[in-house]
């Protein structure tokens, strides 16, 4: 006789969300489960192939687990699983497609300091640190991670909305022959030539010049 | 060509179209990379990353690699979807002519091939024919990103 077999429907759309390297696997409930279901997660270096346990995202109810410390290695590949059970229904492995932290994480946009003279605005740049797991851990700048990383600059003339672009490849920019006691804005956006990644523009900073001497 | 980049491998430059070749990569990755079900191997990064490969040494892989994926990989990467083809023969291309740059260099004794290179280009190969020649050619260029991140 046919053998009753129940099973759950899959978690859909798992994948990993990473931000500055900070590598978040996220999915949503199988469709049509209210509350009370539960989850496993487990992980693997491509090319090595294990599926590792994560044991502290074992039996969460939560949709997201973080696999930050498990994916640091950048020059590494993986693949994460999911799967859900309800009261001893469970669903398949659901996995990712294979993830690369260098290509596949988004960038934050750049610190921006500015000063200024009377007729210029100084402009200090700061990339954000890669993820790391505790503040006491060496800090890592995403400059060190990406070379080939530059900032485009936009600087803009509260007073006539002139605005002017910059891209440079050093992390401090001069800009001169400005007109005194006037505001201007500036806003920075990090630009990574290879692989192709680029942050979302900062919000504003204003200053204004100082009086002509 | 927009893109283009000098790639610098000790006494030998190279010009190279990485932008194309990435944007081209990205754009059929997902793809590539699910018709390659095998996790638990790879043509490239396992059990030897490239990026332990010392510098001297860099000239040499890379021009091996480059006659890997123009000999043994593009031509073995037919899929039932024309974009993807179109998209795989034009970083074919891109690959052949810089194996051709390559090579000249190879040929001025400027690309040296130490013990190194020639032991990982070995284990590189057994990897690859570890398995059929369609499953290989695909996870090979499945791996293209691993290829273009250690070179950059």
């Amino acid at each position: 006789s046919g053998e009753l077999y129940c099973s759950l429907l899959n978690p859909r759309n798992v994948r990993f969300e990473s931000i500055n390297m900070k590598n978040v696997l996220h999915w949503s409930a199988p469709e049509g489960t209210g509350n009370g279901v539960l989850y496993k997660v487990k992980y693997s270096v491509y090319g090595v192939g294990k599926w590792i346990r994560k044991t502290e995202c074992r039996n969460i109810n939560r949709t997201w687990c973080d696999l930050s410390s498990e994916t640091s290695d950048h020059e590494e590949q993986y693949y994460a699983s999911v799967r859900a059970f309800l009261n001893g229904m469970f669903s398949d492995w659901v996995e990712t497609t294979r993830f690369n932290p260098l290509t596949d994480t988004k960038i934050d946009p750049p610190m921006v300091s500015v000063s200024s003279t009377d007729k210029s605005i100084s402009i200090v740049l700061t990339a954000p640190e890669k993820w790391k797991r505790s503040p006491e851990e060496e800090s890592i700048s995403l400059l060190q991670v990406y070379p080939g990383l530059q900032y485009n600059v936009s600087v803009l003339n509260k007073k006539t909305k002139k605005r002017w672009f910059f891209s440079i490849s050093n992390h401090t920019l001069v800009v001169p022959w400005l007109e005194p006691e006037t505001a201007y804005c500036v806003s920075a956006q990090i630009h990574v030539t290879t692989p192709i990644l680029d942050s979302g523009f900062s919000k504003e900073y204003c200053i204004a010049t100082l009086k002509d001497k | 060509t927009a893109g283009n980049k000098i790639l610098h491998f000790g006494a030998c430059r190279v010009s190279m179209s990485m932008t194309e070749i990435r944007a081209g990569f990205t754009a059929i990755k997902a793809n590539i990379q699910a018709r390659d079900p095998i996790r638990s191997l790879s043509i490239l990064s396992h059990p030897h990353s490239l990026h332990k490969v010392n510098s001297s040494d860099r000239c040499c892989m890379t021009h091996h690699l480059f006659k890997f994926y123009v000999d043994k990989v593009f031509k073995h990467c037919k899929t039932e979807d024309s974009y993807v083809n179109r998209k795989i023969s034009s970083i074919a291309n891109s690959f052949l002519s810089m194996k051709r740059k390559l090579g000249q260099c190879h040929e001025q004794n400027q690309c040296v091939c130490g013990q190194e290179s020639t032991e990982k280009f070995k284990q590189i190969l057994a990897n690859y024919e570890g398995l059929n020649v369609t499953s290989a050619a695909m996870k090979s260029l499945g791996e293209l990103d691993i290829l273009l991140d250690w070179m950059e």
